[in-house]
């Protein structure tokens, strides 16, 4: 029973993507995803099963699409000052840029898969900050510089982009020297 | 205004008070199996709801009982619109349920955690 799917479902995730990073999660109503995506509610509940559902296809499109290409492009860098910079004004972002950050703050505190999310692209970055670096995965190097990444996007999406660009230089011609 | 509970894999929406004469079924039965998802949805009540094939439904004022729309057949129980909550169903009579209960983020927080597990 029911109608055939009349919509395109990756572009729909795509939509709900980019409307999830602009509004936040609990910021985001159905009434905006069904304008915002262009789809009937039914159809929308039929394919997503609810909102939350809808949100973790969005944040796994995020991943797949945005931040994990990034990071997978940090491993053939110069060395960790190119592999830093490239991080800093590229990871976590694209067309939903920021939803990773705004899930880690905010959905990822009660909802495991939402956090289990986030754990694998933080992951995935400080393994490619591992190769870089040409330290073990786990180590605390990594880790600080795992999360001067984080902090950076943190700060630019606070202040402004590219407002950190002096700090991840400084940083960079530290690691460089 | 419904009640959801959760008891032994099964969600039970409850009908209280005098909805239960507006929406004919005043319990219903769903294994989590076949449960999707819940979602708080105050805009919902604006839809078109679709004919009414049981129940009741004073436009404004309450939307309760059986409606087809879409070839789906729907479950309302909704007086104030705020306070909606939609159930998603697979393989099952309804394609959805949609109530008013007391506390929407509660409810969806009941229901989803439940499927995690």
């Amino acid at each position: 029973m029911g109608r055939p799917r009349a919509f395109d479902e990756a572009e729909a995730v795509r939509a709900a993507a980019a409307l999830f990073a602009e509004r936040g999660y609990d910021g985001t109503s159905v009434d905006d995803l069904v304008q915002g995506l262009g789809v009937h509610r039914g159809s929308l509940y039929k394919v997503f099963g609810s909102k939350r559902g809808l949100y973790l296809a969005a944040l796994r499109h995020h991943l797949d699409d945005e931040v994990l290409p990034t990071v997978a492009a940090l491993t053939v860098t110069s060395g960790p000052a190119e592999a830093l910079a490239q991080a800093a004004a590229g990871f976590d972002g694209g067309t939903s840029g920021g939803l990773l950050l705004s899930a880690a703050v905010g959905q990822a505190a009660t909802d495991p898969d939402v956090a289990a999310l986030v754990a694998e692209a933080v992951g995935a970055l400080e393994r490619a900050l591992a190769t870089v670096l040409r330290e073990p995965v786990g180590s605390p190097l990594v880790e600080a510089l795992g999360a001067s990444v984080l902090g950076l996007r943190l700060r630019d999406r606070a202040f402004g982009p590219e407002t950190s660009a002096p700090a991840v230089l400084a940083l960079a011609a530290r690691l460089a020297g | 205004m419904a009640r959801l509970t959760v008891d032994n894999g099964t969600l039970v929406v409850e009908i209280e008070g005098l909805d239960k004469l507006w929406a004919i079924k005043s319990r219903i039965e769903i294994p989590l199996a076949n449960v999707r998802g819940a979602t708080a949805d105050p805009g919902v009540a604006s839809e078109p709801k679709g004919i009414r094939v049981g129940g009741t439904q004073w436009p404004g004022l309450i939307t309760a009982g059986r409606f087809r729309r879409h070839g789906e057949l729907v479950f309302w129980d909704v007086k104030n619109p705020a306070k909606a909550v939609v159930i998603e169903l697979a393989d099952e009579r309804y394609a959805r349920v949609i109530v008013e209960v007391e506390d929407p983020r509660a409810a969806v927080a009941l229901v989803e955690g439940a499927l995690r597990h």
